[in-house]
């Protein structure tokens, strides 16, 4: 059993019944959580070396401290890491990146992630329960436009800020610049990799030829 | 009077055969309130025992498993989950309206299928040998009348490898937390079961029966003595609970 710092029980009792809560807003999303139910996952987050088991149910998740038993699979990684197996979409680059370590069977924790990454909460759908479908549906709109509308400018902005800061102010180097810089860098090493092996063969010379130092 | 005869109930003393009808009319008084009754009188920490107790179980997918005096059924809904549709929980009463209670509770909140039923008394399971990876009792082996019985029956029943938990009060080491638990449970857990279930005596038959219930050592050597291996109990909130484990290997 792991050893570290543990969070307390009454913690892990609210944290899964929040988690359950958000899971109970995706009910199909849930549902998928099935194909893993009864597996054990050991989650370490390093650094604490803090065990937090999870073990997925039919559509819900149960957390524990500890957990008498083997686990199925172990992941172990960083909180950011971790965090990011759940949230990112190239969850491939977390698990084979070694971001995240995985003990046991590798495709569980793989499965784990991608249930967790694809659960869509329908917001409008939530919505409508309390205000009905008309309001929910115009809200719903309303945002997803808001949205796009934020994502254009977002673009914009950070092409624009790009821009000012490399032609502008100067205080950026540009594409060419930084191609051109890492061509030195890379000249640089070779050099001075050649440099070195030339080194080592005069001080292998002199010592051929009976030299001392 | 010899030790055949009578048995206590609370701190009455009282012929062995009418324990189990006295113990029955108890929880058919309590049975609708208990749930808010054990939040009431644990302040909520009930859960986090039983979350410790399904820790300490170690259930995996497709187990079967057998959940003693289950009540309102909180381990049985933890273990159904983790068992999955291969495995199966087979939930337990001596009492019809608790198990009646726990039948509506369970089915309520979406879990069926890998769920049983039967109103069965631990000291004479209807199971044949070897049958079950994990057994548990929570909060019920007090009110059994022949504990080292029903202790017997729950190892032949278990499988080689299998574990029994037994979740139960227990008796606080520190002697000032022992004082303050004493006048809790004898002053205030009866007039809560007063307002709350309209019933202060049954409650007092629990704050009773949890001091006549033997204490961390002795029940650890009653499962030994019934063939438990590898047993060991861990204090909850300082003893108040404890939870014991013992192997069948």
């Amino acid at each position: 059993m792991s050893t570290g710092l543990r969070i307390p029980d009454a913690a892990l009792a609210a944290l899964e019944g929040l988690i359950n809560r958000y899971l109970a807003l995706d009910p199909e999303g849930a549902h998928r959580l099935g194909t893993l139910q009864g597996r054990v996952f050991l989650i370490e987050v390093s650094g604490f070396g803090t065990p937090i088991y999870l073990i997925p149910g039919r559509n819900s998740i149960q957390l524990y401290g500890e957990y008498a038993g083997e686990p199925d699979c172990t992941l172990r990684g960083s909180p950011a890491a971790l965090a990011r197996l759940g949230l990112s979409s190239h969850r491939e680059d977390q698990l084979f990146g070694g971001e995240v370590q995985v003990e046991g069977e590798t495709d569980l924790a793989q499965a784990l992630g991608e249930l967790l990454g694809g659960i869509e909460v329908d917001w409008e759908e939530q919505l409508s329960r309390l205000v009905g479908d008309p309001i929910a549906h115009q809200v719903g709109s309303g945002l997803r436009s808001a949205e796009r509308w934020g994502r254009h400018s977002a673009e914009t902005l950070t092409r624009n800020l790009g821009e000012y800061l490399q032609e502008e102010a100067r205080l950026l180097p540009s594409r060419n610049e930084i191609d051109a810089f890492l061509d030195d860098v890379d000249r640089l090493r070779d050099d001075v990799e050649r440099l070195a092996a030339r080194v080592a063969r005069i001080a292998r010379l002199r010592g051929d030829t009976g030299g001392e130092r | 009077m010899s030790d055949h005869k009578t048995t206590h109930f609370g701190y009455q003393q009282v012929p062995a055969e009418e324990k189990a009808s006295r113990v029955r009319a108890v929880f058919d008084s309590v049975a609708d309130r208990y749930d808010l009754m054990n939040d009431l009188m644990s302040l909520g920490i009930h859960r986090l025992w039983k979350r410790t107790a399904v820790s300490l179980a170690g259930v995996r997918r497709g187990q079967r498993v057998l959940d003693l005096a289950s009540g309102t059924g909180d381990l049985a809904e933890r273990f159904a989950a983790i068992v999955g549709a291969e495995g199966e929980v087979v939930v337990t009463d001596i009492n019809a309206a608790m198990l009646e209670r726990g039948r509506s509770r369970l089915t309520d909140t979406g879990l069926a299928g890998n769920l049983r039923y039967a109103q069965i008394d631990a000291e004479r399971l209807p199971f044949p040998d070897a049958y079950f990876d994990c057994i548990t009792i929570g909060f019920g082996l007090r009110n059994v009348t022949h504990k080292q019985r029903a202790l017997d029956e729950m190892y032949r029943v278990l499988k080689p490898g299998g574990r029994a938990l037994v979740l139960e009060f227990s008796h606080p080491g520190n002697p000032a937390l022992q004082k303050a638990y004493d006048l809790y449970s004898f002053t205030v857990l009866p007039t809560l079961g007063r307002l709350v279930a309209g019933d202060a005596a049954s409650y007092r038959y629990l704050a009773e029966s949890i001091r006549m219930h033997p204490d961390q050592e002795t029940l650890r050597a009653m499962m030994e003595q019934a063939g438990f291996e590898r047993c060991e109990y861990f204090n909850l909130t300082g003893g108040v609970v404890a939870i014991h484990r013992g192997y069948r290997l």
